[in-house]
């Protein structure tokens, strides 16, 4: 209603209400805000515009579609002087990009772990029917190679003039894809040893054939027992297909064997279970999932996999948390001098790229030939023994922790006004009990919801495991290959990208969906759980 | 009211006005696109590299076609999944090639000079040696991959059961080595032009080792002397960590194992694994006895591997011409009196090492099939090409002339051919992928100490086969 006020305003005589000074927003927008804001918003449309003729000539609609219900949103929000658009101008950015970067990828993972994806079934139907029949390709009996030379007559059919040196003399002939006309040498115009043109066709040279390149590659010239296509530029041969792809039937026919192939499950399969390859890419709905629990290769492991998870991710938060903490109060002290130089020097961890540091404490800690051994003349098995490699693990992923909690401590710390521990102390409290009733719990307010989110970064910590010790020692005898090691992240690596049948995309994402909902239930979950802290 | 109106023509007028200016420059505009897209793909491809050689410089050898080149890759896109996930796109070229930063600098004039010609533009894209596989999947059917790419025998299996290569036709085949052009065949199918061979073998220090040993009995015993009595650190250089089924494929076979068996045409046999065959079992039994008297210790990096026989601190070292030619590190560099030569057999049999070929391939989503196949089968396939890219990346010729002449003037050459002449094409077929992982497993327990040999391979070969029936 508001808005209504204003426009009637408008109506009054314009003098007094300028004079006046009522509208003044209005008018200093129009200066430079407004500037600003229309040059953005036109940027904005030229953008779309341009992405969205390109997007049409690819034909992906679902893109189109979003780009043409964002840009129209930014539109109607940002000219909107009314008074119920004002947080959806803060919060529609935030939103669009959350769709296209977050949403977005979750939503196709979980498409395509629905899916059959992976080596073998990457293809559409169609591109995997043609390549199935093309790479079949094979020369004939006879034979028959020829020197060729791509032509083009006036009516812009293509042609190929082709020598066959096999014969004496070289026998000439024209193919085009209706037919193949025997010449004569005196049909033929030459310059030098190049062909120039024949029987009413001019030569193209390669760069002049480039126009013409797919038609040229997919020119067939039928003869007699196959076809003849060219297989480089300048040379063709007699060639057959050995399988057929029957469009009615749907089905292929190896004409050597005569055997039929009907697709089932992405792939042409003949009755006694042979594969035609490549395969193509299908919906197979959950069976990726069904696959995680059914499986008895799979699921031998995941268990051990699973707790071992939840050890680490948990373990590494809380000893990198105590150790953080105890560091950042002890050098919280204020009497203690050179702090800024301790304080940088514990950030190191975390400053450096941690595949790199992971990888000197692999060096350190191989048993054989590691410093550490050489140094203190133990022979400890940091990473062969299974008990002894869990240890290292966590050695190595605390120490990685640390310098973050102890950032985040030693910052709450300092927000954490003195005379509430003063009071304490005046009340009788020793320096403990000051520390768990009142310094703990206002810094959990802070930290906990950084633990909750460490705790789900180390879940997945892909580097620590696979960069240490490569989620080993491997277990003696496990049904698929796993290690004492590993979690989750690495041993779904290991099923995907080593199985059986090359790589197993979608049963890849099937296991980081699956991760993905354990995490983000339990993110929820604890913070519910720590949104108690804050009543404190 | 008013105010909003005039607002919106304001804002629609300027749009259409930019959008227009847009469309008009459009081929400028697409071009610097590329180029971006291009130097992006540099930087991702330099950020990778980085990362690996910073990883274990051991992956410094995995452009070759080994065990490694699956680790790796595993470190790679776990590492840095953000720099290897954006595509490279396809340059604005007719014959666009993928190649890696050693062959890139070689391949670019070949390409130029093709390119001059005949009148067509060519372009040679850096991209990361084991991102190529990966990438020809998603961008190849997307319309935006290569014409043609260089890639390992070893992809054949993926590339191939994907649908992501055409076949090619080598009239000249006979100017190749047969194992070179075996290689890159798949199904009875050739899927690309051989240019480089390569091959472990075993390297000797002279000085410490004047006479090559005649079995690998006789190496483990002088290997064993050697340390016991001072003169050497470690018996036998060879890369385990913490298993290496690739480096020790010749130890395995000369102790009587074999992967997968044949079908009749030649092609490997999936359902045939030889890890726990008979011969399998007794490879493990030696192996366990090997780690028993030191001869294969576990942990033994690559690093330990190329600076303890550099240094003159291990008499035999068992690797490849990566090793030698290693820049700084290498054996050339270090200045170690080393000769190359075929690794002995034990009781009598031979020792067998894989061997990778290198070559190049053209995507069954080229957009200019014939220049694609007319470039690598008419240029690539010459001996002075295949000499210039042996000049440049120290990889054996697969072209027989071209390797004659390399081997003519360089010892290590010819030690690593003759090595390789008992060697099997590493196996290309997609069931490869659950091999490594297992079998390094097993290898690890072995030296370890934790499985004996013979339960080590059998729980090996029992996990291959249920990855392989889970396919």
């Amino acid at each position: 209603m508001s808005g209504v006020s204003v426009d009637d305003s408008d109506t009054v005589p314009a003098a007094d209400q300028r004079s006046g000074g009522r509208r003044p927003p209005l008018r200093s927008a129009f200066t430079l805000g407004l500037l600003v804001k229309v040059a953005f918003l036109a940027t904005v449309n030229a953008l779309s515009l341009w992405a969205l003729t390109q997007m049409v000539v690819e034909g992906v609609w679902l893109a189109v579609t979003f780009l043409v219900v964002a840009t129209v949103a930014i539109d109607v929000i940002y000219l909107n002087t009314k008074r119920w658009s004002i947080p959806y101008k803060y919060l529609l950015p935030g939103t669009i990009f959350l769709l296209v970067f977050q949403l977005y990828p979750v939503i196709y993972t979980a498409y395509i772990s629905t899916t059959n994806l992976g080596t073998g079934n990457i293809l559409d139907k169609d591109e995997a029917i043609d390549q199935v029949v093309a790479t079949s390709i094979g020369t004939t009996e006879s034979g028959t190679t020829y020197v060729s030379q791509a032509a083009i007559d006036d009516d812009g059919t293509l042609g190929l003039i082709l020598l066959d040196e096999a014969t004496d003399p070289p026998s000439l002939y024209i193919g085009t894809s209706e037919e193949l006309t025997p010449i004569e040498e005196s049909d033929v115009t030459r310059d030098g040893d190049r062909i120039t043109g024949a029987a009413g066709f001019t030569a193209l040279t390669l760069g002049e054939a480039a126009d013409y390149e797919q038609d040229l590659a997919a020119l067939e010239v039928p003869a007699d027992e196959g076809v003849i296509r060219l297989r480089t530029f300048n040379r063709a041969a007699l060639v057959e297909y050995r399988i057929q792809y029957d469009e009615a039937t749907d089905t292929m026919l190896d004409t050597a064997t005569g055997v039929v192939y009907a697709p089932s499950d992405g792939y042409f399969v003949s009755d006694d279970g042979q594969r035609l390859t490549p395969g193509w890419q299908i919906n197979i709905g959950f069976e990726n999932y069904k696959r995680v629990f059914q499986s008895e290769a799979i699921r031998g492991p995941f268990f051990r996999v699973f707790i071992w998870n939840w050890v680490f991710a948990a373990g590494t938060v809380t000893f990198g948390f105590a150790l953080g903490l105890l560091l950042a109060m002890s050098l919280d002290h204020p009497k203690l001098r050179g702090k800024k130089l301790y304080r940088s020097l514990l950030i190191f961890p975390y400053a450096l790229p941690s595949f790199l540091t992971v990888l000197v404490w692999q060096g350190m800690m191989n048993q054989n030939f590691g410093i550490i051994n050489q140094l203190t003349g133990l022979d400890t098995p940091w990473l062969t023994d299974p008990w002894m490699a869990r240890v290292s693990v966590l050695i190595v992923s605390t120490w990685l922790t640390f310098p973050y909690f102890f950032l985040v401590s030693t910052g709450a710390l300092q927000s954490i006004p003195e005379d509430l521990t003063e009071a304490a102390r005046v009340d009788g409290a020793n320096g403990a009990q000051a520390f768990r009733a009142v310094t703990l719990p206002l810094l959990l307010v802070a930290v906990a919801p950084l633990i909750i989110a460490s705790f789900a970064f180390n879940f997945n910590n892909f580097n620590v495991i696979y960069m240490l010790n490569r989620g080993g020692p491997p277990i003696p005898g496990a049904e698929t290959p796993a290690g004492n090691t590993d979690i989750l992240v690495t041993y779904t690596y290991r099923l995907a990208f080593e199985s059986g049948r090359g790589q197993d995309l979608a049963f890849a994402t099937a296991i980081s969906i699956l991760i993905f909902l354990h995490v983000a239930l339990f993110s929820a979950w604890s913070f519910r759980k720590t949104a108690r802290l804050e009543e404190i | 009211m008013r105010a909003s109106r005039r607002l919106i023509a304001v804002v629609a007028g300027l749009s259409i006005i930019a959008a227009a200016c847009g469309s008009d420059d459009d081929s400028s505009a697409d071009e610097s696109d590329t180029t971006e897209a291009e130097v992006d793909t540099t930087e991702a491809a330099t950020e990778t590299t980085e990362a690996e050689t910073e990883t274990t410089e051991a992956e410094t050898e995995t452009e070759t076609t080994e065990a490694e080149t699956e680790t790796t890759e595993a470190e790679t896109e776990a590492t840095t999944p953000e720099t290897t996930v954006p595509p490279v796109v396809r340059a604005e070229a007719d014959l666009v090639i993928w190649a890696d930063d050693t062959r890139t600098p070689v391949i670019t004039p070949l390409a130029e000079a093709f390119g001059e010609a005949n009148g067509i533009t060519t372009a040679v894209q850096e991209v990361n040696f084991d991102d190529i596989r990966d990438r020809l999947a998603t961008a190849g059917p997307a319309g935006e991959g290569p014409d043609v790419i260089i890639g390992a025998h070893d992809w054949l299996g993926q590339l191939v059961t994907s649908g992501l290569l055409a076949p090619v036709d080598l009239p000249n085949a006979a100017d190749f080595s047969e194992v070179a052009v075996q290689a890159m065949s798949y199904d009875g199918q050739l899927y690309g032009v051989p240019y480089a061979i390569e091959n472990i073998a075993l390297l000797r220090n002279v000085d410490l080792v004047p006479e090559a040993p005649a079995s690998l009995e006789e190496l483990e015993q002088i290997a064993l002397g050697l340390v016991e009595s001072g003169e050497a650190e470690i018996p036998l250089a060879i890369q385990n960590d913490p298993g290496d089924p690739f480096h020790n494929f010749p130890l395995y076979t000369a102790a009587g194992g074999y992967l997968f068996g044949q079908n009749p045409d030649g092609s490997l046999n999936p359902d045939d694994l030889g890890l726990d065959s008979e011969g399998g079992l007794a490879a493990g039994a030696q192996f366990q006895a090997w780690a028993e008297s030191g001869l294969l210790q576990a942990g033994l990096s690559y690093d330990i591997m190329i600076e303890s026989f550099g240094n003159g601190e291990a008499p035999f070292a068992i690797t490849g011409p990566w090793a030698v030619a290693d820049p700084d590190r290498g054996f050339k560099a270090t200045g170690v009196n080393y000769v190359v030569e075929p690794i002995p057999p034990l009781n009598g049999t031979t020792a067998s090492p894989f061997v990778g070929v290198q070559g190049f391939m053209v995507s069954a989503f080229a957009e200019n099939p014939l220049f694609a196949q007319t470039f690598i089968t008419e240029v690539m396939t010459t001996e002075d090409v295949q000499t210039d890219l042996f000049v440049a990346g120290g990889r054996p010729p697969a072209n027989i002339s071209a390797f004659e002449a390399a081997a003519a003037g360089d010892p290590d050459i010819e030690g690593f051919g003759q090595s390789g002449i008992n060697g099997q094409p590493m196996p290309a077929i997609p069931e490869m992928g659950s091999v490594w992982s297992a079998w390094t497993d097993a290898y690890a327990l072995i030296l370890n100490g934790t499985s004996s040999g013979e339960q080590a391979f059998q729980d090996a070969a029992d996990q291959i086969r249920a990855l392989i029936a889970e396919g």
